[in-house]
Formats: C-alpha cells, structure tokens, sequence
C-alpha cells in the first residue's frame, strides 16, 4: 500500500524546510519532495536601487553560517561588472577568509549530522566529537574575526579588496591556530570515516543515497567564473518543475538546472571535478568529502599565509560604471553565484542570487528517491542544507 | 561618597626612563605603564591618541615601545580612542590590550565590558584600562582658537600643550611659552563635558594626572588589585620612582576639591537640563 | 537536573547567525548545555514541536504574508515564561527593515516586522548578531535571576526601537551628549561609523539597522 510520509519540520540543519514521502508497500521512497518553507526575505529585490557597497553587506545576512561566501561572490560580481581588479594580497585574504568560513562550518555540519552516527550510548565519543569540532570551529572562525573583522558578517570584505591587510602579530598566531587544525581535522577525518563505514554496515546499503545527476563546481578553495559555462545554467520556477501545483506553490526555491537538470554541488563535487574522490556513490560519500576538505582548506590556508605581504595593498578604489558581472565562490555547502547589474551611479539595477543550496535541494530529492523512507533525513543532512 | 570614587592607595610617582621624560606630559606614568606592559608580556598592544599634522589627534594601536613615546603627551582635544578597539583585537589580533582615556571613555568601556552587544571576543582581550584626570575638554577647533587666537601660536609651532595652575599654556618649538587665563578657555569647552561628573577615571584600574603633584610628577590613583600589581612591580624593578602623596591643600586636598567641583557644578547642569526636558547622561555601571 | 531552567531556541526570519553567536562560545558552549535544558532548537535537535519552556530565545523577524510563521509567534508567547527577543532581527528589524517583496517564487512575502511588534517581548537583545559573551551573559543572568544586568533588556523589550545609526545623531550628537568616545564607531557590525571632528558620521548606505551602537553609546538611557 503506498503511503505518504511527511517529515515536518525537517531538523539539524539551517532554515525552515519539510520533506513529503510518497512511499511503497515495502517502505522505500518512490517520490520525495524536499520544500523551503523559509519565508522569503527577497534579497535580490532588496538591493535594487541601493548603492553597491550595501549589497555584501545585506547579502552577507541571508545566512549566518556561510556569510563569507555570500560577501566574496557580491563583491566578486559587482567587481567584474565595473571592471575592478582587486590587489593580489586583498585577493588572497579573501580567500583565506572564505577558508576559515569553511573550516568552522563544515565542523558546524559534523555537529549536526553527529547524532546520526554516534549512537545514544556513546556518551563519551560524542563528546570527544564536539570538543574537537569546537576546537576546528574556533580556528575557522579566528580566521574570519581575524581577516574578515568579524566571525559573523565580516565586514572586511568589500568592493575592491579587503578593508586592511593584518599585522604580523595576526599572521603568528593564524600560523599556529592552522597547525592545530590540521591535527585537529586528521582526527575528524578518522573519526567520520569510521563511523560512517560503521553506520553503512549496520544499514546494509552501501550506496544509500546514491543519484545519477552530474556534478557542479568551480574551483577547490576559491571560485572561478571561468571554469562554467554559464550558458548551461537556467533557473526555473518551481511551477515549472514540479507537476504537482500544491508543491510549487509551497516551495521557497527556485530551481537551478544545469544542461537542463539538477546538479549537486559541494564537497564530493568539488573533489570529484578536481580530484580523484569516487563519483556516482552514496550519499554518505558526502560526509566523508566533507571531513577531507577540512584538510585542504587548512593546506591551502597556510600557503596563503606564506604567498601573503602584509606590507602589500589590499584594495582598490572602485569606479563605478555601467556593466554586468558574476561573482563565484566555492560556499561550504556548494557552488554560490551572484549576478550583478550595476549603473553608472553605482546603483544596482538587477541581482541574481543562486546560493549553493538551491542547488541541492532539487538533488536531494533525487537522493532520497529509491530508499527506505527512514533514512530521508539522513540523506538530506549529508548535503548541508 | 568619596569624591575620587572607589581606591586602594594614591601616590605622587613619576617615570625614571629619561626618553619617556622628554616626551611625556606630567610624570609620564601612562607610557611608561604601557612600555612596561608590552616589554614585559603583560600587554601585547595598547591605545594611546597619537596626533597628525595641526595637534590633531588620531587614535592609534601601538604594539611597540617606540609607538608609545611617539604617542606619549596630552591632546586636548577629543580623541575617540576607543574606535580603534576592535581593530586592536582583530587585524592586530591583540589579546592583552592596554587603553588610556579620559575618564567618560573608561566608562564608555566599562560598559561595553558588561554589555559588549557589539564586540564578539573582546571582554577577556583587555587587560589595563588606564584613565586620565579630566576637567573639560574642546572640539579640536575649539583647541585651535585657543591656541591660534587667545595665545597666537601658530598651531604647527605647538610642540607642547598644558593645563595648570589655572591657565591653559602653550609651548613653542622655539622655545616660547604663551599662556591664557582658563576662564577665557571656557567658551571653547564642548558642552557634552558639562554633564560629565567624573573627574579621576572613577572605573579605571589606575587613573592619573598632575593635580596633587609636584611639576613633572604625576598622582597615580591605583584603584584595584590588577592596578596596584602592576604599579607595584614598576616600583621594585626601578621603572617608577615614588614619594608619598602630599596630603595638604595643595595635594590630594586639591585633587579632591577639584574633583568635588566638577561633580557640583555638572551635577547642576544636569538638574537644569532636566528642567528644560532635556534628556542626560543615565547612570551607567555605578 | 530539577532545578535547571528550561530553554528553548526558535528561528523565525532570520540568517541563523544569532545561534551561531552563541555556539561560538566554543568550548563554553558544552558548559552552556550542562548548565541550562535546552529543550527545544531546530537547528540543532530533533524536538519538532515548541514545548512550553521558562525561557524561549526567538531569533528573525516574523513575516506577516507567512500565516504559519505568525501562528509561531503567538505559540511562543503562550509557551515562554520569558521570551526573548534575540539579535536585532527580532527585537528591531534589522535587515528585514530593507525586504519588501517582488521575488520569485513568492513575491508577495514582503513584509517584516520585528518580534517585538507582533508580540509582548520580555527582554529584546540588539546586535546583528549579538557577541557570544553578550548572549552568555544573559543567559548566565536569567539562571542566576540576575534582575540588575538583565535590566537594559526589559527596557529595550518595551521601548519598540526602530533603530538606524541616525539614532546617535537625533539621540546623542543632537542633544549635546556625545563627548566623542568613539566605541559606538567600533562597534558597528558594518564599519558604517566613522569619527570626524570627534563625532560619529554615519554612512546610511552601510548601515543594517542593528541597534549596537546605541545600544553602546553610555551617553543614552538603555
Ligand atoms: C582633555 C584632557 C584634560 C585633562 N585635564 C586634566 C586635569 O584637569 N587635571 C589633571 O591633573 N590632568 C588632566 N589631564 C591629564 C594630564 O594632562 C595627563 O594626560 C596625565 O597626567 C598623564 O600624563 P603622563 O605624563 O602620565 O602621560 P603620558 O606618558 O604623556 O601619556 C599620556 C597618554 O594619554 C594619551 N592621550 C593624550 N591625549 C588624549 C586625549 N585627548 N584622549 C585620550 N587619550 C589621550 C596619550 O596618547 C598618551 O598615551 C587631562 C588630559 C586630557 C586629555
Ligand atoms: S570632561 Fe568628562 S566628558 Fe568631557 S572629555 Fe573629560 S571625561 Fe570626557
Ligand atoms: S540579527 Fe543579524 S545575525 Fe541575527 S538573525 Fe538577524 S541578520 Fe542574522
Ligand atoms: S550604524 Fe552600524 S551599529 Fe549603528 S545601527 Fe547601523 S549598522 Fe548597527
Ligand atoms: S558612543 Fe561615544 S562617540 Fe558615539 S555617540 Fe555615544 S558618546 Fe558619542
């Protein structure tokens, strides 16, 4: 007999989502709908008509967690709609306070999927688990206080650079923070691939979660507008996407389409395009991807440290003209595009927001389709939502 | 109540560093706190009012010695020194900060150290709130026309400002000293002081200035464990030398009479604003 | 166990940032735990439902056209002993002040009001988001029963702020109290306060509507 299943509200995860399950006689998931129940606070139309410099700062509050990522791709998209060019050391602490981003909110995703693993009566690991994500949380976020000027909302990150360079003191200490990360997410990464080795086994799916959808992402620790071609990417409303007008009218999203489907970003997208990780499989592969990303942003972080002059500019006056520009940034949940249109005034005229989510949403759903109804959240918290 | 607020121990004390001496205001205990602070790992950076071209101040994060003494001497002018707290703990990355500020900006900061709604990560970063006897002081055009107009020094001559004594002087490159009485100063005053009634840095950890002490001494109020701690080692390890405070109407019966005054005199501009439904400072961490 | 107070954590509209501030206590953050029952956070936990609670911290502005979400705020205000408006979307707006609707898929969701304006708040917290040793503070405070330092947020429950850099100006530097300390310029989440002649100068086009730099002016009532 097939039933429905309706997870509401979905939990462990940032904003206001439920999932409805239509489910077979045998309990496995033959349709899943992911909605966004998270009013919409409409940032793209918010900044219309306001000065350029308002929009990282506005956009930076659409989420709490990734701010970062949201602040680097508005800049990086009005920039290359004016034709600005940041100094080099501006750009490498933009970088760098895009990694420290990454490196406190994928601990802050390892909080929220630990109770999916750890079992009631391990006590004593989970608590292990939630100093050492504190630890890496305090790194990241040391980073972000650091370069960015705050660990939530840095208000550093501005059109055409960063405020200011930091001092040599900074650099010292960001030195030794990133040493003890990286010890910090070896651990992690031992600690999540046990786990979700052990959870597997106990389910006995070993590709639970899997999907057959491509992969989308731009660069590794950064974000590069030349590696996509934005020809390929539409975003359609949700009236277009689903059959079911009730869903559509529900959902939040629009939803994004790559050569005309849904593309997961994130971390395994990332380390598949760029690296060597395993495609094609479970859901759970996600999680792993996340822990090994803790590791090459901290890599990546301390040959930032070493490329940086803090003696070096950091920004440039921006000169505002007509022009159109996108803005990427690897968010930690996924590939984050801004697309601005700005005046000559430098007001903006229209902006584009296809946050790194969007992506994953449409994905989930595919994700979850095809496995026991039990494990639906399970698969949606392994893509960060 | 006291009229000095809440102490331990008051002394007369003065800097034995000779490039402290050179620049400094009265006994120079404010840098010689901070350089001995940052020489000795008990602070790693501290803000001092720093001035540009024209005695105009700028507030300034200094993490070495020499900062310090660039720094050292009074403005009399405002300087907003506590704009650059957050940059001291953030690009600076600073976890021992050291601040001086007149006394309204020690109350400004003890505020935010029981309120810091603004300042993620800063209340266990400040380590020294060293606070400055105040009267009054002027907006920097204010000081301008003091110095310009009522004693005519051109402003980039000045390399020296002072109060005492009753009268506000002024110290040329070249070796001059003009000098206007204080009542002609008044006018020039900013009427934000009028409802100021803390003359000693009350909430400061160690509060200073000249009243009480002989020229080229400074009165160190050492009002708790972490003042007295520091100005202690200073005495031991010869950075400070100390005599005793004149007890006498012209030492700390002066200091308190002063401070006395101000509390009166702003306490009546307070009534008075209040009967013209005008609002006022509210108490704040008393 | 008896004698900890209960908490709940409730998200309206908002970036989730205000949670996170508190999260970023780190390694106090488990002390946090043990000191208090948190009965009831979405972000963190699996409780779906709002259990009654001594004290409910709501974080995010509450979006009129969301039926759902106002339905939320009245189920706050029955269930909470105190509830707190937390972070300067709940207790003024902060950058909802700006939303006014027009994007797809709902366009019509456009209108923002704080928490405080729907909802008798007991205590509203300012700050986008508030420090994590502010939110400790409070918290520590409404354990403790703390009256005295919880007193500037009662006030500010009910004082129905809108708030703007431009309050420093019509509050402080208008009525001859701003001495030009300069920690509401370093304070400001967005460096929008610049001092010039000893006074803040506030850029409007920065400024998020937070409430801190009033909040942290001495010179005004709280
Ligand atoms: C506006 C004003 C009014 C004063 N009124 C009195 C008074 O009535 N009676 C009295 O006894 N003393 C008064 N003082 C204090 C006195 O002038 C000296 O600053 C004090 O004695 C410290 O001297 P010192 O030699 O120990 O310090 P120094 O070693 O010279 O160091 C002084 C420190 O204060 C900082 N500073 C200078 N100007 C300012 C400013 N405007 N705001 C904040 N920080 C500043 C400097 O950067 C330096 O670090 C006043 C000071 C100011 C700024
Ligand atoms: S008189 Fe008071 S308000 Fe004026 S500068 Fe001195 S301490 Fe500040
Ligand atoms: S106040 Fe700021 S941090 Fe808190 S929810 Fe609103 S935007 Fe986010
Ligand atoms: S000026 Fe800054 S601190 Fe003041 S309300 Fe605006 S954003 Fe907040
Ligand atoms: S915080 Fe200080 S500088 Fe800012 S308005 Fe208030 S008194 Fe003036």
């Amino acid at each position: 007999m097939a039933q429905t299943v309706d997870i509401t509200p979905t939990t462990r995860h940032e904003g206001h989502a439920k999932l409805i399950l239509e489910v077979d006689g045998e309990g496995i998931v033959s349709k899943a709908y992911y909605i966004n129940t998270t009013p919409i606070r409409g940032f793209e139309r918010m900044v219309v008509g306001r000065p350029a410099e308002f929009v990282p700062f506005a956009v930076m509050r659409i989420c709490g967690i990734c701010q970062t990522t949201h602040g680097i791709a508005s800049c990086s998209a009005i920039e290359d709609a004016i034709g600005c060019e940041i100094p080099e050391d501006g750009r490498l602490l933009r970088e760098l306070t895009g990694l420290g981003s990454r490196m406190h909110s994928h601990p802050i995703h390892h909080l929220l999927t630990l109770e999916d693993f750890v079992k009631p009566e391990e006590g004593d690991l989970k608590i292990e688990i939630i100093k050492l994500i504190q630890s890496m949380r305090k790194v990241g976020q040391l980073i972000v206080d650091t370069v960015g000027g705050e660990g939530i909302h840095p208000p550093n990150i501005v059109i055409g650079g960063m405020r200011t360079n930091i001092s040599e003191r900074a650099k010292a200490k960001l030195y030794y923070a990133l040493r003890q990360f990286e010890k910090d997410a070896y651990r992690m990464y031992e600690i999540y691939q046990e786990l979700i080795e052990r959870f597997l086994e106990e389910v006995g799916i070993p590709d639970l979660g899997s999907h057959d959808y491509p992969y989308i992402a731009s660069h590794t620790t950064y974000g590069d507008r030349e590696a996509i071609n934005w020809d390929g990417i539409v975003e359609i409303p949700p009236h277009r996407y689903y059959k079911d007008m009730k869903i559509a009218e529900s959902t939040s999203l629009m939803i994004p389409l790559y050569e005309g489907v849904p593309a997961e970003g994130g971390p395994r997208a990332r380390l598949v395009k760029f690296g060597n990780f395993r495609s094609g499989g479970g859901a759970m592969d996600i999680n792993i991807a996340r822990a090994k990303e803790n590791l090459g942003a901290v890599y990546r972080a301390l040959e930032i440290l070493d490329e940086l002059n803090i003696n070096g500019k950091t920004r440039v006056t921006p000169e505002y003209r007509d022009g159109s520009g996108i803005g990427v940034h690897e968010a930690p949940r996924g590939m984050n595009t801004h697309f601005a249109e700005v005046g000559r005034e430098g007001r903006i005229k229209s902006y584009r927001i296809i946050a790194a989510s969007n992506w994953n949403f449409p994905v989930v759903e595919k994700a979850i389709e095809g496995y026991p109804h039990q494990y639906a959240e399970v698969i949606m918290r392994a893509f960060d939502m | 109540m006291d009229p000095l607020g809440s102490y331990k121990s008051i002394i007369s004390a003065r800097a034995t560093d000779k490039r402290i001496l050179k620049r400094c205001q009265d006994g120079g205990i404010v840098s010689a706190v901070f350089i001995y602070g940052l020489e000795n790992n008990i602070l790693d950076g501290v803000i001092v009012a720093d001035k540009e071209e024209g005695f105009r101040p700028v507030p300034k994060v200094a993490t070495t010695p020499e900062e310090v003494l660039e720094a050292a001497g009074t403005k009399y002018t405002v300087s907003p020194n506590l704009s650059v707290l957050k940059s001291a703990i953030r690009e600076y990355a600073c976890e021992k900060v050291g601040v001086v500020g007149t006394p309204c900006q020690i109350l400004s900061l003890r505020k935010a150290l029981k309120y810091p709604v603004g300042f993620r990560h800063m209340v266990d970063k400040v380590k020294l709130l060293v606070g400055i006897f105040c009267m009054e002081n002027f907006p920097y055009m204010g000081m301008r026309i003091i110095v310009e107009e009522l004693c005519g020094v051109r402003i980039e001559d000045v390399v020296k400002m002072d109060i005492g004594k009753g009268k506000f002087w002024v110290y040329t490159r070249w070796g001059e000293v003009k000098s206007v009485k204080l009542k002609k100063t008044h006018p020039y005053e900013q009427s934000s002081c009028h409802v100021c009634t803390d003359y000693t840095a009350e909430l400061a950890d160690i509060s200073t200035g000249s009243v009480g002490s002989p020229d080229g001494w400074s009165t160190v109020i050492i009002r708790n464990e972490r003042g007295e701690e520091i100005i202690n080692k200073m005495i031991e390890e010869g950075y400070l030398e100390r005599r005793p405070i004149d007890e006498g109407k012209f030492g700390l019966g002066l200091l308190k009479k002063l401070a006395l005054v101000k509390k009166e005199k702003n306490m009546k501009e307070i009534e008075h604003r209040k009967e013209l439904g005008l609002p006022v400072p509210p108490d704040v961490c008393h | 166990m008896e004698d900890k107070i209960t908490v709940a954590h409730v998200q309206l509209s908002s970036c989730c940032g205000c949670l996170i501030s508190l999260v970023d206590t780190y390694e106090k953050f488990l002390d946090v735990l043990n000191s208090i029952d948190l009965v009831y956070c979405q972000t963190l936990m699996d409780a779906r439902e709002i259990p009654e609670a001594d004290v409910i911290l709501v974080e995010g502005a509450v979006c009129l056209e969301d039926h759902h979400a106002l339905e939320v705020a009245r189920e706050v205000r029955k269930k909470g002993k105190t509830v707190v408006a937390l972070g300067a979307c709940a207790a003024l707006g902060c950058i909802t002040r700006f939303a006014k609707g027009g994007q797809m898929p709902k366009p019509v969701q456009g209108s923002f009001s704080s928490l405080t304006e729907i909802i008798r708040c007991d205590m509203a917290i300012p700050g986008c988001p508030p420090s994590p040793e502010l939110i400790l503070g409070v918290i520590t405070a409404l354990i403790k029963g703390d009256e005295e330092y919880l007193k500037p947020f009662r006030r500010y429950a009910v004082c129905k702020c809108e708030s703007c850099g431009c309050d420093l100006i019509i509050n402080v530097v208008n009525k001859s109290l701003c001495m030009g300390c300069g920690i509401c310029s370093a304070s400001c989440p967005t460096r929008a306060i610049e001092m010039v002649d000893g006074r803040p100068v506030v850029s409007p086009q920065l400024c998020v509507k937070c409430g801190v730099c009033s909040f942290q002016c001495p010179r005004i009532e709280i």
